[in-house]
C-alpha cells in the first residue's frame, strides 16, 4: 500500500470515525448533565425566550468593544468563510465527498479555490501573529499553538500539492490527506469543538440574562 | 443639591462615613478565622463542591473557551493593570482543570495529560476569584461564546469556602453573620437606636415592627452603623408618598455575606427570616436597600421560588422609579448635569436600568450617559465584597481611573449611584484622586428633592388641620 493509498483509505476513514464518535461522545457527555434550576421569578413571564437571540446577536461584537476586537473579528470571519468554501466548494473535495456520500454539486473554478486557500492561510497567520505579539491578552497555552498548527497544515499542504511545489505530487497529496485526517481526529479533543459549543453557550447566557430582563 | 443639606447636623457626611468605615474594615483582618480542617479535607471539600455545583450550564461554559482573548480588554482589572493574570479567562482555569479531570466525558484523557489539583492551586487562585473579579459580567458582553465567567467565579467562591480560603475581611464578616446574625454589629438594637435617633433629631417617624404593612423596607449595615442619612432619606420618601410601610427588626439586613463569600447555606439562612417577616406582616412589596448584592441575594436568589411568594421584591431604585412613573413622587428640579452609574448587580446582572433614570428625569435633571453605559457599563471596581479587601486596594484604585475617565467624558457635575459598595468605592476614589465630582446616592438625592408642599404627608397634615 502506497502512502497515498493509506491516506485515502484507512487513515481518512479512521479519522472520520473518530471525528463523528468523538463529537457525539463529548457533546452528549456534557448535555446529559442535569440543568441547574433558577427558581427566582423572571422579570417578564415570557421574557426568557428572548435570550435565544444571543445565539445570533453575538455574531458581531457590540460597538463598545470595536477598538479591541475589530482586527480579530474581521480576520476570524475571513478565515472561517474562506476555509469553509475551500472545504466544500473545490472540485477535488467535492469528489471526495461524493465518494463517501454520493452527493455532488458544482465546484468553484480552480483559481478561486487557490485564492481562497491563500486567503485562509494568510488570515490564519495574521491571527497567530496577533496572538504572539499580545501575550498578555491571550494567555496562550500549548493547546492553542498545537491547534493552530493542526489547522494550518491541511491549508499549507493543499496549496503546495495544487501548486506542485515541495515533494512530488503524490506525496504532497498524501500528506495533505493525512493532515486533514489529523485535523478530523484531533477536533473532538480540542477547542475546535467550539463549532458546536457556541450555540449552547450563547443560548445559556442569553437565557440567564433574559431571565433578569437584560439583553446581552 | 447635596443630599445631606436637608439635615446637616444630625449625621456625618458620606465623606466622613467612608473614613469611619475604612477604619472598621482595617480591624476585620485581625478578626478573621484561621483554617480548622486538614489540608487534605480542605482540598477534597473544594473539589467535591465544584463537582456538586457543576451542571450542564457550567460544563458548556468551561468547554467553550477558545482563548480568543476578547474578554481580556473588557475587564477593568486587566485594563488598569495590563497584567496577563487578570484576564477573565484565566479565572476559570482551575475550575476547568477540576472539571476536565473529574466530570468531563474525556476525563480519562485529561487525567493522563494534566496534573492533579493541589490546595496550593486554590491558594494561588484566591486573588483571581476574590480580589480581581467583582462578578460584574462585562466580559460576557464581548465573549464570542457568551461565556458567563461571573457565575463560574461565583462557583469558585463556593469552593474557596470549603478550602477555607475566603479572604480575611469577608471571612470575618461571614463568621459574624453566621454566628450573630449581624454585620458590623448592626443588631436589632442598633436599628432601634438609629430609629430613635432619627425621630429625636429630625422628627421623622420610622414605623418599626408594625403588625401588618403593605411595604416592608430593608436596611443595611452601612446605614445602621455609619450612614444614618440613608435610612432617614428612605423614611422621608416613604412618608412623602404616604406609604403603609414598616421595617421588621427580625428581618431587615440586606447585606448577605453568604453570597459575597460563596457560602450558599449562609446565603439561604440569611434570606429565611426576611421572607418570613414579609409573609407575617402580609407585605405586598419588599424594598431592598441600596446595597447592590442584596438584589441578587433576594430578588434573583436562584434557591428561592419567588414566583410563589405573596409579595414582590424590588430594589430601592426600582421602587423609586415606579413611584416616579406613577406620579407619586413630587420632586423639586435638580438644576445640574448628572450621570448615572449602573451597579453591576442591579444593572447588567439585574436589569434595573430604566427606573433609576426615571427618578432623575422626574427631577428634570440633565442626565448624560457615560460612553459605556447600562449593559456595557464599566464596573467601579468595588463590588462583590472587593471594597472590603485590603489586598485588592491597588486593583481597586487603578481600575477606578477608568470610571473617572468615563464620568469626566459626560461633563457631569455629579455621578449618581444606587449601591452602598459603589458609593463607598466612588467616595474612596474621589478622595484619593482629589476628583472634582460629587457622588450622590439616588435615595438621598431623591429625599433632598422632595417637594414637601405636594407630598401625601403634607396633604395628611392639611386634612388634620
Amino acid at each position: 500500500m502506497s502512502l497515498l493509498e493509506f491516506a485515502r483509505g484507512p487513515a481518512i476513514h479512521a479519522s472520520l470515525i473518530i471525528l463523528v464518535a468523538g463529537i457525539f461522545l463529548r457533546l452528549l457527555g456534557v448535555l446529559v448533565l442535569t440543568r441547574g434550576a433558577d427558581l427566582s421569578r423572571p422579570r417578564d413571564a415570557f421574557g426568557n425566550f428572548k435570550g435565544y437571540r444571543t445565539v445570533f446577536s453575538r455574531a458581531w461584537p457590540s460597538s463598545e468593544f470595536t477598538t479591541t476586537t475589530i482586527y480579530q473579528t474581521v480576520m476570524a470571519y475571513v478565515f472561517h468563510i474562506s476555509t469553509l468554501l475551500v472545504v466544500v466548494a473545490i472540485v477535488p473535495h467535492i469528489e471526495f465527498i461524493t465518494s463517501l456520500t454520493g452527493l455532488s454539486w458544482p465546484g468553484l473554478p480552480n483559481f478561486i479555490g487557490v485564492a481562497l486557500g491563500t486567503i485562509a492561510l494568510a488570515s490564519l497567520i495574521a491571527l497567530i501573529l496577533r496572538r504572539l505579539s499580545n501575550p498578555a491578552v491571550y494567555n496562550s497555552t500549548l493547546g492553542d499553538y498545537v491547534t493552530w498548527i493542526i489547522v494550518a497544515l491541511p491549508l499549507l499542504t493543499g496549496l503546495m500539492a495544487f501548486a506542485h511545489v515541495g515533494l512530488r505530487y503524490e506525496t504532497m497529496l498524501a500528506l495533505h490527506i493525512l493532515s486533514a485526517a489529523l485535523l478530523f481526529a484531533y477536533m473532538p479533543f480540542s477547542k475546535l469543538m467550539h463549532a458546536f459549543w457556541f450555540i449552547f453557550s450563547r443560548a445559556q447566557s442569553g437565557l440567564a440574562y433574559a431571565h433578569k430582563g437584560v439583553r446581552i | 443639591m447635596s443630599a445631606t443639606t436637608a439635615t446637616p447636623s444630625v449625621f456625618p457626611s458620606f465623606a466622613e462615613v467612608y473614613q469611619g468605615l475604612a477604619a472598621q474594615i482595617g480591624m476585620l483582618r485581625e478578626m478573621a478565622p484561621q483554617p480548622t480542617k486538614s489540608e487534605d479535607r480542605r482540598l477534597k471539600g473544594a473539589i467535591d463542591k465544584l463537582i456538586e455545583e457543576t451542571n450542564a450550564d457550567e460544563a458548556v461554559w468551561l468547554e467553550s473557551c477558545i482563548h480568543c482573548g476578547q474578554c481580556t480588554n473588557a475587564c477593568h482589572y486587566f485594563q488598569s493593570m495590563q497584567d496577563a493574570k487578570y484576564a477573565p479567562m484565566r479565572k476559570m482555569d482551575l475550575y476547568r482543570r477540576v472539571y476536565q479531570r473529574e466530570i468531563s466525558p474525556l476525563r480519562w484523557w485529561y487525567k493522563l495529560i494534566s496534573k492533579p489539583v493541589k490546595l496550593k492551586d486554590f491558594e494561588e487562585a484566591r486573588e483571581l476569584i476574590y480580589d480581581s473579579c467583582t462578578e460584574c459580567g462585562r466580559c460576557t458582553m464581548v465573549c464570542p461564546m457568551g461565556i458567563d465567567t461571573a457565575s463560574l467565579v461565583h462557583h469558585m467562591r463556593t469552593a474557596m469556602v470549603e478550602a477555607e480560603l475566603v479572604p480575611p475581611e469577608l471571612a470575618a464578616l461571614r463568621m459574624e453573620q453566621l454566628h450573630h446574625g449581624t454585620v458590623f454589629g448592626s443588631s436589632p438594637e442598633a436599628l432601634r437606636k438609629m430609629i430613635d435617633t432619627i425621630r429625636e433629631k429630625t422628627g421623622v417617624d420610622i414605623p418599626l415592627d408594625k403588625e401588618s404593612a403593605e411595604i416592608m423596607v430593608l436596611s443595611s449595615a452601612v446605614d445602621l452603623v455609619a450612614n444614618g442619612n440613608g435610612l432617614l432619606a428612605t423614611a422621608r420618601i416613604m412618608n412623602h408618598i404616604g406609604a403603609d410601610w414598616t421595617i421588621c427588626s427580625d428581618g431587615f439586613e440586606s447585606a448577605n455575606f453568604g453570597l459575597l463569600s460563596g457560602d450558599m447555606s449562609l446565603w439561604a439562612k440569611q434570606v429565611e427570616p426576611i421572607v418570613a417577616a414579609a409573609e407575617r406582616i402580609k407585605a405586598k412589596t419588599m424594598v431592598i436597600a441600596e446595597c447592590g448584592h442584596a438584589y441578587p441575594a433576594l430578588r434573583w436568589n436562584p434557591m428561592l421560588r419567588s414566583g410563589d411568594l405573596p409579595f414582590e421584591m424590588m430594589y430601592m431604585s426600582e421602587f423609586l422609579g415606579k413611584q416616579a412613573k406613577a406620579g407619586k413622587l413630587h420632586l423639586t428640579p435638580l438644576d445640574a448635569r448628572v450621570t448615572f452609574h449602573d451597579p453591576c448587580k442591579t444593572g447588567r446582572r439585574g436589569g434595573a436600568f430604566d427606573e433609576p433614570r426615571a427618578v432623575l428625569n422626574a427631577m428634570n435633571a440633565d442626565v448624560v450617559e457615560m460612553p459605556n453605559n447600562k449593559e456595557y457599563n464599566w464596573c467601579c471596581g468595588g463590588g462583590a465584597g472587593i471594597f472590603l479587601l485590603e489586598d485588592a486596594t491597588k486593583l481597586r484604585d487603578e481600575s477606578f481611573k477608568i470610571k473617572i475617565r468615563e464620568v469626566n467624558e459626560t461633563g457631569a457635575e455629579a455621578v449618581v449611584v444606587s449601591c452602598a459598595s459603589c458609593r463607598l468605592n466612588f467616595e474612596s476614589g474621589r478622595q484619593k484622586n482629589h476628583w472634582d465630582k460629587r457622588v450622590e446616592s439616588l435615595v438621598e438625592l431623591t429625599a433632598a428633592h422632595l417637594d414637601d408642599a405636594k407630598g401625601a404627608d403634607a396633604s395628611a397634615r392639611g386634612a388634620a388641620r
